[in-house]
């Protein structure tokens, strides 16, 4: 039996409107079955969103589902089908969960599941894998799917980007790189095209990727109103307002909510109204997915006085002028170029200080930025691809850039097991202890 | 001068200590047991009768530990890790880097030179850090746990267990003693595990001179030189290790009256 959870609270009224704009997503996958359309299961934050939405074929986002499904407390049966064919506990569990709601519907013989959340997810009619770079279970969670799925085709393309290396100048290297991305997504185009049956419009694509651009802009002016203190705004609404630029990019839905949302902490700052009353010290989620099922853990900072005017997770773009791209009449060369730029503009901060590597950069550009008092870091045990590095990360940033009270927390993005509410909470008013030490000697 | 309280109900045990001035006037320990609002009250009663007081006596109660917020007549609760903080300051100033080895977690602590959390580390959801780890080996030897410190220092041959993993281990320790290993060295060889894990956790925090150890597994010499010689370094043991968060507790509640 599922526990629901009651509802968490959320500071902005715009940040409300997210389950519905993740019910519609579900929703139009199912909407799609019935209209002819063409589903894709698909990969967050990899480049290929634009080429999607420009050809009429429907995102499944098996990260986005689990995620719901965590949410909800009601992916224990899902990870134990995964388990039951022997996938692991340690892997991935956006995949398991995924990986077990599309091995009971086949057993159904394509019957959803029942009390699948929210109507559950249509069917993929092509699985689109993408590595990002980082993250092994993109190539094999699309494998392994297919193994379910017989006769759904699979197409796996990776976007990489210059590995990060002090000591050698990545400006250099970035044109090879663009130019390999370039030819991925051509090849994605070429495949969708093959599974669709409909050839590319191109001046359309062209009019989604500028209006993408235009959404990544807002989102970032929309974020930085945060830096007013009282933050209007935190990280356990950052967890949803990330929806529509991850999952919706490239739409206009997309960028009409990030128009609301800025209007309202427009709002918020002009009535000085702040996520917590008083707000007594600013934190960082300097990494890591967080808990799903455990968002009302950020609600338990903020009756601390602690709120997070800037988190890492999610704030998948940069301001276009930044990057800096070079000028092409060529969507997928733009993409690829903001892609590439969106990883390495950090790289040459990062080499001006001995030490310091482009995360640890990132995190202190936000912590100076949001005039942050501590940092905040999440690990989550079978997302090792991103979570590995995290200790290092926060080695780093103390080594190199100032004692800085620093908290790791310990869980998962959907498998429940390893979450301790009272051991957590307990972490919890011991940082915001440390954080009121330091506070105290600053002052003395 | 004012009574003050400072009571730690932790999973394993619960220690209640009594100041006055700065000075441990009294204390008491004894097993939580599985009701936390009864133990608070006589583990508190317990001290407090050892210097003929009652509740009444006392200006300000602060509870600490896994049942804090079970202890009804505290008038606030901190948190342990800030408890053993103020506790430590107050036992050896000196002290930078905490090891505290509580029955169902290992921590860290860094403080700094006025007792205040700096920094801090907890094991992750595993018993093989823990003092978990000592009860269940106890249990299988037979043995009471007052009778590990003494018994580990006579082993000649450690034995090497092959997993960190209390379980694990404890069907190791079994097939062990079946082929006639000797309790000591079984012992010594389960502080070897503790301290790999424990060490694990000082090394990602970092460890700055000098360092004690508390909790109920500084009472247990053969552990506390194992961590020592692991890290290289002489560490401090109080006379009454495992009252030092309840000391704590009561450090802090002396402050409040003071302010």
């Amino acid at each position: 039996m599922a526990e629901e959870k009651k509802g968490r609270a959320v500071a902005t009224q715009t940040a409300a409107r997210i389950p519905k704009f993740v019910r519609g997503n579900l929703s139009a996958t199912l909407k799609a079955k019935e209209e002819g359309k063409k589903v894709a299961k698909a990969y967050i934050a990899d480049g290929q969103d634009e080429i999607m939405r420009a050809m009429d074929i429907v995102p499944a986002w098996g990260e986005s589902f689990s995620g719901v499904c965590a949410a909800k407390r009601d992916a224990e049966k899902y990870l134990q089908k995964a388990e039951s064919d022997n996938f692991s506990r340690s892997l991935c569990t956006y995949a398991t969960c995924h990986i077990g709601f599309e091995m009971i519907r086949e057993e159904q013989g394509g019957a959803m599941p029942e009390g699948a959340p929210w109507g559950g997810m249509g069917r993929p009619d092509m699985i689109l894998g993408n590595g990002q770079l980082l993250c092994d279970p993109r190539f094999k969670w699309p494998q392994a799917l297919q193994h379910y799925l017989r006769d759904v085709p699979v197409f796996i393309t990776n976007m990489y980007y210059p590995p990060w290396d002090p000591n050698t100048d990545h400006h250099e290297q970035e044109k090879f790189y663009v130019k390999y991305c370039m030819e991925e997504l051509r090849e994605t185009v070429k495949f969708c095209e093959k599974i669709t049956g409909k050839k590319m419009d191109w001046d359309r694509l062209a009019a989604v990727v500028e209006l993408s651009d235009k959404t990544w802009d807002l989102f970032i002016d929309t974020y930085d109103l945060r830096k007013a203190m009282p933050t209007p705004m935190d990280t356990g609404d950052a967890m949803n307002t990330m929806v529509p630029l991850t999952f919706n990019l490239g739409t206009q839905e997309a960028y009409d909510f990030y128009v609301e949302l800025n209007k309202e902490l427009k709002q918020k700052i002009a009535d000085g109204v702040g996520v917590a009353n008083p707000e007594k010290y600013r934190l960082i989620w300097a990494a890591g997915l967080p808990s799903w099922f455990a968002l009302n853990d950020f609600q338990y900072f903020n009756g601390k006085g602690a709120v997070f005017p800037v988190e890492v997770t999610y704030r998948g773009c940069e301001r276009i002028e930044r990057l800096d791209l070079p000028k092409t009449n060529d969507p997928l060369e733009h993409i690829a170029w903001r892609w590439v730029r969106y990883w390495t503009h950090w790289y040459d901060a990062a080499r001006k200080r001995p030490g310091s590597i482009p995360k640890v950069e990132r995190i202190i550009e936000y912590i100076e930025d949001y005039k942050c008092d501590g940092a905040v870091f999440h690990s989550a045990f079978s997302c090792r691809s991103w979570h590995a590095g995290i200790i290092h990360q926060a080695d780093v940033l103390r080594k190199i850039y100032k004692d800085i009270p620093i908290l790791i927390m310990e869980g998962d993005i959907v498998d429940i097991s390893s979450y301790n509410e009272a051991d957590t909470h307990n972490r919890i008013d011991a940082f915001v202890e440390t954080l009121e030490a330091y506070k105290s000697k600053r002052k003395n | 001068m004012a009574f003050v309280l400072g009571i730690d109900l932790g999973s394993g045990y619960s220690k209640a200590v009594v100041c006055e001035g700065g000075m441990v006037k009294s204390h008491a320990v004894m097993p939580s047991g599985g009701n936390y609002k009864d133990t608070a009250r006589a583990v508190s009663e317990r001290a407090l009768q050892k210097m003929n007081l009652s509740q009444s006596d006392i200006r300000y109660t602060v509870a600490t530990g896994y049942g804090a917020g079970m202890v009804d007549f505290a008038d606030e609760t901190v948190t342990d890790i800030s408890c053993n903080g103020a506790g430590i300051q107050h036992i050896f100033p000196a002290v930078r880097t905490l090891i505290d080895i509580g029955s169902q977690f290992s921590r860290v602590i860094r403080v700094n030179d006025e007792g205040k959390v700096t920094s801090f580390i907890m094991n992750e959801k595993c018993a093989g850090g823990s003092g978990k780890f000592l009860q269940i080996i106890a249990r299988i030897l037979n043995i009471g746990l007052e009778e590990i410190s003494a018994l580990s220092l006579t082993a000649t041959k450690p034995i090497e267990f092959t997993t960190g993993c209390a379980v694990f281990a404890e069907s190791e320790a079994v097939s062990r003693i079946s082929e006639g290993a000797l309790p000591a060295d079984i012992l010594a060889g389960i502080h070897n595990a503790m301290a790999s894990k424990i060490v694990t956790l000082v090394t990602r925090i970092g460890l700055e001179e000098r360092c004690a150890i508390t909790g109920g597994g500084a009472k247990d010499m053969g552990l506390v030189r194992t961590i020592g010689a692991e890290l290289s370094t002489d560490v401090l043991v109080a006379d009454e290790p495992q009252i030092t968060a309840a000391l704590g507790a009561a450090i802090i509640a002396a402050e409040r009256i003071s302010r």
